[in-house]
């Protein structure tokens, strides 16, 4: 038997459960045994959010805060759906369905919240407590998805009562599609909350949104039979409606506490500590009336249950509630209403308004003592931040009292004025503090590049995003001097020369491997995210004659793989144009199963893709297939994808199936920038995506074809420009060549053809690989050919490693050590 | 001086030796000249030669007239006087075996840095453990990046600042970023965020102040202090309700959203508005961008995360992230932006109290034998987990507290929360041993200071707030009578009988050793080396073998977690430690400025530097100024329940009227952790820098 308390909460709405949690919170399951009853077979979910679910903007599944599964979570015995109807204070017992349920409490709390007040209304009810077919209330889920339901089928719809909730049920309405009527008692709407003149204005629109608002008219009765077909006014008229919503007010549910003999006037009586007139019994919440007041918002609600917590479990025994500030907003899309305090200052205070009907815009500002007692903000709450918190906190005001009314506009800086009517001292660079004077100053002083004027003022070094300005200013001061950057050009960071310049400079002296090029040309000194790049360029150059040092390459080419995340390697064999034969697949799938490669694939680039190949069986894979490697890890040629072209397809204009084997036999493996992707399609309707490739080539009617380059279809996508139209596979061969060499010649290691393209220019390209512009064609030609004819298959190096342990899983030597040269290891000589 | 020949340009590859962002930068000679200069360096790419104000300056601190070049030890008169290293030595392996006689050998203690290289956080963190044997080792990390690092932890099972390398953001479609001023902070950073808004993205920045950043930003949440996980429920309702979770990722990735779910039904718009001050058109509008976003990242920083509910704050943010369905996604995800240089591997290497390298738990007998395996010790002999840095600090002198400290690298006096206590705490210490390069605020309290070498003049490596392990180079030569830290940590566990356990001062060697020490543990260094770091710009961790190609995005498939989900965890908002009331009715927020950097022992020596932010100052808003008849540039006195503090005032309209912010670069009566409130959170420890009361006097000019 536990010795803990029992405390039973009556009551599992937004009081209720907020106090257990509340006390769990605090510990209280080591001190109780925690009972809960809810009227409604539900956990316990976010009423405030009902009018939400109404209009459709929320999903009722998603406004649960406590999920059954969170009683059982937490030790607490829920009784949903079950509803208490007597107390025994005498015996500490509550009776709930029934009598059917009975539990004993140590401490009582009454959290019954409250009802839907519903005014006298003649043929309403069909049976007592049963309303009318189409009436409704709108008070809990059920009522909720009961008017959903029921709109489904209803054209126009009347909410008897213009308060908050009453507005807010006639704009959930409306958003249902519904012709919507608020029918009001009083002579402006949310008389509560707001002055005549707010209330007009609200009036005014809420009309603009289309609904219908019937002001000082009493309800006396409903017509229609069985269902409501319309509502009889005390004045004689009617009105046509299709469902009634019943959204007049509140009343504390009491009706549980007069039985108990508990004292109740309006609500159930409570002093600051919480207690009812009996000394084992709490109230909490809606249905609780303390010095005087009843709340009907959530956050007085919570207040009081903070207290209660914080005196059931001790932690702070003494704690009282002494009353809460009330503000709330209305909830309806497209209007911003926030309210807060008092309504009206009595003769003392400070009223400050501000109106503006044309806008819809209204504010008013009660002042008490320095402090704000109360406001209301319409039409424009942008300022209802601060002034809440500044009401919650009771924050002394400024006494600028406009600056209250409007969420003033906190931009400073240099945004407006042009940077020609700047100051001097005007800060143009603010990671740097640097001012307009000194950038312009400096421009004077010499600086004509951006680069230079940069880095001598330092404005735009930082986050950059001044550097737009700086060009500006570049460019006001400087007029036509304004020059171009050289350092921008360099191939690699660490040598500084262009890619022309360091090319001619390579071959005049004869430089043939990464370090001779540092040596010769960087002052000795070793750049080492300059050393791929320098790799590339030297193949490029020397082709055979390149002396490769390992520790110039990425991993990738050091073992001619491509690593993956979990170390293993890919293997990818050449197979030419993405045609196969039923003896090379029978090899392939003999060396998959052997090796246990992890998955075979087809690749985008129609190969077939060994994955997971530990390093050290890489040279064994590569002897047992017995095919050429198919580059697919390296800044080279890598595929050339085809489509059926002409000997199968019924489309086919050219053949491109031969075409792309001629391309891939000439051009595998050719080192550039970056990886080349090729293909070639038979006809217009490039099945083989020709046209967004590095190089492609289109067939087209008359056995023409066109070359496309600088495509792309990766992270970024761009359709390449066509170089030139040809007739015939070896001057497809032909051109195709003379791009990929310049484009190895003259683009920035890493940049795609997409980007060198772009960068050059089509017309540019067109005039000189096509016209011979600059008379180069010739020679770009012959060294396509000698890079070509210098072509050696790097899985060769199966038999042959270019270092002892190049393909170990130990410590790789290779990493800084001192190198065998390629050429000699491979045997090519 | 003749400077060597690796100096002419484009001279020698390092990096910056401030922010954890490390940009890379080039150190050369100045054509015609013998001076040294540092240039932004365009082919490492995080920065690709950007730098801030304080990185081109960074040269300045080198050859600075006030640099210490010999030991200094307090003489009989109490004056620091200068001696010899054997001295000093000597002098220091006297006292701790005294106090450890006398007090038992947790008596002394070690206070770390995370501007420390992996090397020397290390071997610190080994020399506390098997060269001094005591439990007491931490770090000033714990002040910047614990509340993060714990959040990362428990909810991905993993601790890596950034997850993914910061060339993703601009590829990313949003952006939510957390009390971070990055453009001002880490200047650089704000080209990413740029280019993502160039390419049609979206930032939205929350901060109670509208800094640079914030002004930037397509959205600017400026929140009251200490409501930040208020805001997260906030956005994360509106995205429920408007049915924008991804709810496949949710069901297949991570668990316990139904619990945060309910939770965040209880933080509709209205509500959240009244506690965080944000208009609810704003969180609307904030989880529209996130929501519609087909890709986007959330990151936080020090606003969100130094607070008593740091951790839950930086959870908060992590459900969003997770909700979304975009941690483990390419262009996306959860980061939180480390501060310091190295604070992202200072908390891998056991420099924290209850760590072992590799992020090992201290606690975890199998990282003990690891461990121990490896520095060739009986694990019974490791330590047990000791006290975390304020807790350490705040029990210096006591009779079962630390009773000789040993610091390197931080600047406590300024650094720790309600500095004036810790000034005390230090005063009452027995012995008192900093080794800094610059005589510091702490320093100046030494029994003991040992000249160490700076940036420039040692190799070793760091890793940055993307977890990218980066080297560090020698340039030039430290000045005559300057050692290094890992000599003088090597040389100290030689004099106390320890040295055959720490064989080499080596950089390259130590790490070599770190390599094997990490092995198998959450940050797993041991594929990385020195040759692959620079053939590779750098390689990610975890890197478990010499072939793995390093990990530079981490969870695409699965999180750290035992059982591979990402965790949701359910943040109800608590109101900070300490809140506005009648005596004290304004929040105090701290942060930094752009010229200057974290306790300022390297930035206020820079001439230039110091010219552009001269002054400790307090800003506060012109209607709060206005109604304490206060004119900008005032002299105020910003007074909190730990203490007070003169400034001056910045009256600006880019703070809320309810809020003050001053800096804390400064020492003295200018130092802001006068202020601080020491409240820790229960998780990491952290204390309250973001948030206490305040009240302002003053208006002198």
């Amino acid at each position: 038997m536990s010795t803990k308390e029992r405390l039973v909460v009556v009551g599992n709405g937004m009081a209720g459960a907020r106090l257990v949690e509340e006390i769990i919170a605090r510990g209280g399951r080591d001190r109780f045994d925690i009972v809960m009853f809810g009227d409604e077979p539900y956990g316990n979910y976010n009423r405030i959010l009902l009018s939400n679910v109404l209009a459709g903007a929320h999903d009722a599944k998603d406004i649960f805060l406590n999920p059954l599964e969170w009683y059982a979570d937490n030790g607490v015995t829920l009784h949903a759906g079950a509803r208490v109807h007597g107390i025994d204070r005498r015996a500490r017992v509550v009776h709930a369905a029934d009598d059917t349920i009975l539990e004993g409490y140590d401490h009582l709390v009454v959290a019954t919240g409250s009802n839907a007040f519903v005014p006298p209304l003649e043929r309403a009810y069909v049976d007592e407590g049963v309303f009318r077919d189409g009436v409704f209330v709108f008070r809990s889920l059920d009522d909720t998805d009961a008017i959903i339901k029921y709109a489904e089928n209803a054209k126009t719809a009347a909410v008897l009562g213009g308060g908050l909730l009453g507005l807010e049920a006639a704009r959930g309405l409306v958003q249902r599609g519904l012709d919507v009527h608020v029918v009001h008692l009083m002579k402006h709407l949310m008389e509560v909350q707001l002055d005549r003149m707010a209330g007009l204005i609200l009036r005014r629109s809420l009309e603009g949104m289309g609904l219908h608002i019937h002001l000082e008219k009493a309800t006396c009765g409903v017509i229609g039979d069985p269902s409501v077909e319309g509502l009889l006014f005390a004045d004689g008229t009617t009105l046509d409606c299709d469902m009634l919503v019943i959204s007049a007010g509140i009343r504390p549910s009491t009706q549980l506490a007069i039985d108990a003999g508990l004292d109740v006037e309006r609500g159930i009586v409570v002093g600051d500590d919480m207690r009812t007139s009996d000394e084992n019994i709490y109230a909490v919440g809606e249905c609780a009336q303390h010095r005087g007041r009843t709340y009907g918002l959530v956050a007085p609600l919570w207040d009081q249950v903070k207290v209660l917590a914080d005196r059931l479990t001790s932690k702070k025994p003494n704690a009282v509630y002494e009353g809460s500030q009330v503000s709330t907003k209305l909830k309806v899309a497209g209007v911003d209403l926030a309210v807060m305090g008092s309504r009206d200052g009595d003769g003392d205070d400070e009223e400050v308004t501000y109106s503006e009907p044309s806008r819809g815009v209204y504010k008013k500002l009660i002042v008490r003592d320095g402090k704000l007692a109360g406001a209301i903000l319409l039409g424009d709450a942008s300022a209802a931040p601060d002034l809440l918190q500044a009401f919650d906190r009771g924050r002394a005001l400024p006494e600028n009292r406009s600056e209250l009314l409007f969420a003033l506009s906190q931009d400073g800086g240099v945004g407006g004025a042009s940077l020609a009517d700047m100051p001097d001292d005007a800060q143009i660079c603010n990671c740097n503090g640097v001012t307009k004077g000194r950038v312009v100053a400096a421009v004077r002083g010499g600086c004509r590049t951006l680069k230079v004027l940069c880095d001598t003022t330092r404005a735009g070094t930082g986050c950059g995003a001044c550097k737009k300005d700086v060009q500006t200013l570049l460019e006001l001061t400087a007029g036509d001097a304004v020059a171009e950057d050289p350092s921008i050009h360099y191939y690699v960071p660490g040598v500084p020369l262009t890619k022309p310049d360091l090319v001619r400079a390579i071959r005049e002296r004869g430089l043939h491997s990464v370090s001779s090029v540092f040596g010769a040309l960087a002052g000795g000194v070793e750049d080492a995210t300059s050393k791929p790049g320098l790799a590339s360029l030297l193949k490029t150059i020397w082709g055979k004659e390149y002396d490769d040092e390992r520790d110039a390459r990425f991993i990738n080419d050091r073992v001619h793989a491509n690593i993956q995340k979990d170390g293993t390697f890919s293997v990818i064999p050449r197979i030419y144009g993405g045609v196969t034969s039923p003896a090379q697949l029978r090899r392939i799938a003999d060396v998959a199963e052997k090796h246990h490669a992890k998955m075979v694939k087809i690749t985008g680039g129609q190969r077939i893709d060994l994955l997971g190949i530990p390093k050290d069986r890489l040279p064994q894979v590569w002897r047992d297939l017995g095919m050429p490697s198919g580059h697919a890890y390296a800044k080279s040629f890598r595929t050339c994808k085809t489509c059926v072209g002409t000997e199968f397809c019924r489309y086919g204009v050219g053949d491109s199936t031969r075409l792309g084997i001629e391309i891939e036999q000439r051009f595998q493996g050719l080192e550039s920038p970056h990886k080349m992707k090729l293909a070639t399609a038979g006809c217009p309707r490039n099945c083989s995506e020709a046209t967004t490739k590095d190089v492609g080539a289109v067939a087209i009617e008359g056995g023409r074809w066109e070359i496309y380059v600088g495509g792309a279809a990766g992270a970024s996508v761009r359709k390449g420009d066509i170089l030139c139209v040809v007739d015939s596979h070896e001057e497809v061969l032909k051109y195709m060549g003379r791009f990929m060499q310049l484009y190895r010649e003259q683009a920035k290691y890493l940049e795609r053809t997409y980007g060198f393209v772009v960068r050059v220019g089509i017309e540019k390209l067109k005039r000189v690989l096509v016209d011979d512009e600059e008379g180069i064609c010739a020679r770009l030609d012959a060294d396509v050919q000698a890079a070509v004819d210098a072509y050696v298959d790097p899985w060769r190096e199966a038999d042959w490693p270019a270092t002892p342990t190049q393909f170990s899983n130990a410590l790789d030597p290779t990493d800084g050590a001192p190198l065998i040269p390629l050429r000699r290891a491979s045997g090519a000589r | 001086m003749t400077l060597p020949r690796a100096l002419e340009p484009p001279g020698v590859a390092t990096h910056c030796p401030y922010c954890a962002l490390q940009c890379g930068m080039r150190v050369a000679r100045t054509e015609g000249t013998d001076e040294l200069d540092v240039r932004g360096d365009d082919s490492f790419p995080v920065n690709a030669g950007a730098l801030c104000v304080k990185g081109w300056r960074a040269a300045a601190t080198l050859a600075h007239p006030e640099r210490i070049t010999q030991p200094l030890v307090r003489d009989e008169h109490g004056t620091l006087a200068p001696a010899s290293w054997d001295d000093a030595l000597d002098l220091i392996a006297r006292r701790v075996r005294e106090t450890q006689e006398r007090y038992g050998r947790d008596a002394v203690g070690v206070f770390g840095s995370g501007a420390l290289t992996n090397e020397k956080g290390y071997l610190l963190g080994k020399l506390a453990r098997v060269g001094l044997g005591t439990a007491n080792i931490d770090y000033n990390g714990r002040f910047c990046m614990s509340s993060a690092a714990t959040a990362s932890n428990l909810a991905f099972g993993l601790d890596r600042g950034l997850p993914f390398p910061v060339e993703d953001i601009a590829r990313t479609e949003a952006v939510l970023l957390v009390g971070a001023n990055v453009a001002e902070t880490m200047p650089p950073m704000m080209r990413y965020l740029d280019a993502m808004r160039a390419a049609g993205g979206a930032l939205v920045v929350v901060d109670p102040r509208r800094t640079t950043t914030a002004s930037s930003a397509t959205l600017h949440l400026r929140l009251t202090p200490g409501s930040d996980a208020a805001l997260a429920n906030g956005i994360l309702h509106v995205l429920v309700r408007d049915s924008m979770i991804d709810e496949a990722y949710v069901d297949a990735r991570t668990e316990g959203f139904a619990k945060v779910k309910a939770l965040v039904a209880g933080y509709w718009p209205e509500r959240v508005e009244r506690i965080t001050g944000v208009p609810q058109a704003q969180i609307i509008e904030a989880a529209r961008i996130l929501g519609r976003a087909r890709k986007s990242m959330v990151m936080t920083a020090r606003g969100a995360e130094q607070q008593s509910q740091g951790v839950n704050n930086t959870l908060a943010f992590v459900n969003i992230a997770l909700a979304l369905g975009q941690v483990g996604r390419s262009d996306a995800g959860f980061g939180t932006i480390t501060g310091q240089g190295n604070g992202q591997g200072g908390r891998e290497h056991g420099q924290k109290a209850d760590q072992l390298p590799g992020y090992r738990k201290i606690d975890d007998p199998e990282a003990r034998r690891h461990v121990a395996s490896v520095w060739g010790v009986d694990p019974e002999d490791l330590p047990r987990a000791g006290r975390s840095a304020f807790e350490l600090l705040s029990t210096l002198g006591d009779d079962d507290g630390v009773r000789a400290l040993f610091v390197m690298g931080s600047n406590v006096v300024v650094s720790a929360p309600n500095a004036i206590a810790i000034e005390e705490r230090l005063a009452r210490l027995d012995f008192l041993v900093v080794s800094d390069f610059f005589l510091s605020e702490t320093a100046a309290l030494a029994d003991v200071v040992l000249p160490s070498a700076q940036w420039a003049e040692e190799d070793g490596t760091m890793t940055n707030l993307e977890g990218r392990v980066i080297r560090r180079r020698r340039a030039i030569d430290p000045p005559a009578g300057v050692r290094t830290d890992l000599e003088v940590i090597c040389a100290l566990a030689s004099r106390l009988g320890r040295g055959h356990l720490f064989p080499s001062s080596e950089p390259e060697t130590v790490f070599d050793e770190l390599r094997r020490a990490t092995a198998g543990g959450l940050a797993d260094y041991s594929g990385i080396t020195y040759a692959r770091i620079d053939a590779e710009r750098g390689v990610f961790w975890p890197c478990p073998g010499e072939g793995h190609p390093g990990t530079p995005r981490l969870f695409a498939e699965r999180f750290a977690t035992s059982n591979g989900r990402a965790r949701f965890h359910a943040i109800p908002h608590r109101a900070p430690a300490e809140e506005p009331d009648t005596e004290y009715p304004l929040y105090l927020t701290t942060g930094r400025v752009l010229a200057q950097y974290q306790s300022g022992t390297q930035t206020r020596r820079v001439p230039e530097l110091a010219a552009i932010a001269p002054d400790a100052t307090a800003q506060l808003h012109p209607a709060t100024a206005r109604r304490l008849g206060i004119a900008h540039g005032d002299a105020v006195t910003v007074t909190t329940r730990r203490g007070s503090a003169q400034l001056k005032a910045n009256v600006s309209p880019n703070i809320r009227e309810d809020t003050v912010f001053v800096p804390f670069h400064w020492g003295g009566a200018q130092s802001a952790n006068r202020l601080t409130n020491t409240a820790l959170d229960p998780m990491s420890k952290m204390p309250e820098f973001k948030v206490c009361a305040a009240r302002i006097d003053g208006g002198e000019r």
